[in-house]
């Protein structure tokens, strides 16, 4: 049900405006069938009390002797005078209208004995029968009150106190009148076309820029890139909105830009020095304490990199380039074997997905560092995993305390390890492969391997990256 | 090496804290070594003596080091090593796009930058393709080796990311296609930089090669070992200029 309701503020308002608009039409179309069916009835026993109340003691048409007249022959179809009851065998009476005729007919004044009403097809009648073949026949036939054949009609007999007469008035019953229906729905359908198509035209003109600046929004969180802003359209309001939000776009990118050069620069300024340092240790005749020297000073060159890594892994200068990621993972691990390092290439399939491969051999350099400082031997594999790409670094070794997984992943925070050997980093090695994870779409999570016992021998980090 | 005359180096770098003990540590490996603070002094001290290779800082004010090492490439035809304070890929590939030899980043260990002056030195004294092919594509087997940017891509498109190692091995193989080429021949091709790394094992880097682009590496089709000990490409090689971006 719910994927059949609109989702955008535009199709939302039309569907509520739709269905208020539909709502209030079968109310007022509810409401005007009822009044007009009240108007209708009240016609008929109006007629039928009229014809009664109007029945001259004296038959005029004779009387007057005006026979000469063409429109005294032009008789309509009216009262008869019967002795008996004009009910037919095995029909009802219609007890509802006949009280409303019988209250009536005594605010005229009349006395009732006997009232009837009831309805009867037309062609059960034998008066009006008769009456309407006489009338085509003499070519004089006047149909005012529209009798049809095939109609129904009402029938009211009244017999007044002290008469023994009957008098019989007759109206054809009108039937159900569809063109009133085809109003109201003629008059929906106009206000619906011109309504809803109007708050359309204008909440489009809302709509369009907002879901445009939806886009926009999305876009520039992915690449805050400032080029393709809006141009400011739409009503007032939308204008105010998308010039505010284009102002702080530009806000944003010069920040970001401030800070690349501030970090480029900090870079430069910093390496410099290094350097220079570097060359000076040269000419230390101590080979030990000149070692110590260049592995401080590679420490910090390597704590300055972390750095500035992590404050640009948000806003990467390189493209995604589909890569074979095992092959990836492979010359990383060939790196630390020339290095005279242990880790081992476990099993990896091959999987081409699109990455920054300076970006993930750092990440993967990272972990497979951190292997090797805290634990030992680390073997690193490659596998699919439904739609994802996992790559698992195993190492053998004290794990992590289970409380503190998830703090090590925040920058600055080193290992119990790391700090009692005086090993080197800043501790933004994890930091930095989180979010080089997260660049590439992807988690890193880190868990304690257990052997059967359920003792920790050692850790797993695990880097899951989607594939295309 | 005494009897042969010193090697001359330019050094142009604007930071003197790090140019002067520089210099000093480069004379008292046996070059003879000449400074400049920015590219118009380097520029002059061109016209007085023309070094044997430069070595050139990237980022300087004023003329930057890219078009002065421009015009020492395409006027002078002069070895140029680039130093760099930024590690990032493209300022490499810029620099290697212009056609600068080398690149170290700062701050470097002085006894690989010795290490890559002398190899340098000896890769330019044997140059004799010119250098506009350098950065010409490989392209066999709908495989596709781009030597500027050493980016390796498969007929698929994919990228197989390859060592420096490897990638100076394959560049010895796509030199010499069809042709057996021995674990001699093969090292003294190769040597490079990693040369103290490399020269253990070319059986190594060539199992690790064939890991990387062979279906199957114990049935390799690309790379083929020849018996009596060296190995072959068994696929015809083209080279395509590069389309200018």
């Amino acid at each position: 049900m719910r994927r059949f309701l609109p989702r955008s503020l535009l199709g939302q308002m039309l569907l509520s405006v739709a269905l208020a608009l539909l709502a209030a039409q079968t109310l007022s179309g509810v409401l005007l069938f009822r009044a007009e069916q009240q108007r209708r009835e009240n016609g008929l026993i109006n007629a039928l009390a009229f014809q009664l109340v109007a029945d001259p003691r004296v038959d005029y048409r004779t009387g007057n002797g005006d026979a000469a007249h063409p429109e005294s022959q032009r008789r309509r179809l009216r009262i008869e005078r019967v002795l008996q009851s004009p009910i037919i065998t095995g029909e009802m009476q219609d007890e509802a209208r006949a009280e409303r005729l019988r209250g009536l007919l005594t605010d005229q004044g009349i006395e009732i004995q006997d009232l009837v009403v009831l309805a009867r097809p037309v062609a059960k009648d034998s008066y009006i029968m008769r009456g309407l073949t006489r009338m085509r026949s003499r070519n004089n036939f006047d149909n005012r009150d529209g009798w049809d054949p095939q109609g129904e009609m009402l029938l009211a007999g009244l017999k007044r106190a002290g008469e023994e007469e009957w008098l019989v008035a007759r109206v054809p019953l009108p039937g159900a009148e569809p063109r009133r229906f085809s109003g109201v729905i003629l008059q929906t359908l106009v206000l619906y076309i011109v309504l809803v198509g109007g708050l359309a035209f204008l909440l489009r003109r809302i709509t369009r820029p907002l879901a445009a600046l939806a886009d926009r929004v999305e876009k520039f969180g992915e690449t805050q890139e400032i080029s393709g802003q809006l141009e400011p359209s739409g009503p007032e309001d939308m204008r105010r909105l998308i010039t505010a939000h284009n102002a702080m776009e530009s806000r944003i990118s010069a920040l970001l830009s401030e800070k690349d050069v501030m970090l480029g620069a900090i870079g430069h300024d910093l390496k410099t020095p290094l350097a220079a340092l570097r060359v000076r240790i040269e000419s230390v005749e101590d080979d030990t304490e000149r070692e110590r020297m260049a592995a401080s000073i590679e420490d910090i060159t390597r704590s300055l990199d972390d750095i500035l890594s992590l404050a640009r892994v948000g806003r990467p200068s390189d493209p995604l380039e589909r890569t074979e990621l095992s092959a990836l993972v492979a010359s990383v691990v060939e790196e630390y074997e020339d290095m005279g390092d242990d880790v081992v290439l476990g099993d990896s399939s091959r999987m081409a997905l699109r990455l920054r491969a300076t970006w993930m051999r750092r990440a993967l350099r990272n972990l497979i560092g951190n292997s090797l400082r805290y634990g030992a031997k680390p073997v690193v594999s490659v596998m699919r995993d439904d739609d994802h790409a996992l790559v698992r670094i195993e190492d053998t070794g004290p794990g992590i305390p289970t409380g503190e997984i998830s703090a090590m992943m925040e920058p600055f925070t080193r290992g119990e390890a790391s700090r009692n050997r005086e090993t080197g980093g800043a501790g933004l090695g994890l930091t930095l492969a989180r979010a080089i994870a997260e660049q590439h779409g992807g988690t890193l999570t880190l868990a304690n391997r257990l052997d059967d016992s359920g003792k920790v021998i050692g850790l797993v980090a695990e880097l899951r990256l989607p594939l295309d | 090496m005494s009897e042969q005359p010193p090697i001359k180096l330019l050094l142009v770098d604007d930071e003197a804290s790090l140019r002067q003990p520089l210099a000093e540590y480069l004379s008292r490996q046996g070059f003879v070594v000449r400074q400049a603070a920015d590219a118009s002094k380097a520029r002059s001290a061109l016209i007085d003596e023309t070094p044997d290779l430069v070595l050139l800082d990237i980022m300087m004010p004023g003329e930057d080091g890219l078009s002065l090492c421009r015009h020492l490439i395409e006027a002078k035809k002069l070895p140029v090593i680039f130093l760099t304070a930024r590690g990032e890929a493209t300022d490499r590939i810029v620099g290697l796009e212009i056609g600068a030899d080398d690149y170290v980043v700062k701050p470097f260990e002085p006894r690989e930058l010795v290490a890559r002056i002398r190899s340098v030195l000896r890769r330019s004294a044997r140059q004799t393709t010119p250098p506009t092919v350098v950065d010409a594509l490989y392209q066999f087997e709908g495989w596709e080796l781009d030597p500027l940017k050493r980016r390796l891509s498969d007929p698929e498109g994919t990228v197989i990311p390859i060592s420096s190692a490897e990638f100076r091995l394959l560049c010895a193989f796509l030199d010499h296609p069809r042709q057996v080429l021995d674990r001699d021949r093969l090292l003294d091709m190769v040597q490079g930089r990693e040369a103290h790394l490399f020269d253990r094992a070319v059986d190594n880097q060539v199992s690790r090669l064939r890991r990387k682009m062979e279906d199957d590496s114990r049935d390799p089709r690309l790379i083929q070992t020849v018996w009596g000990g060296g190995y072959r490409l068994a696929a015809d090689v083209r080279r395509v200029a590069q389309e200018a971006e």
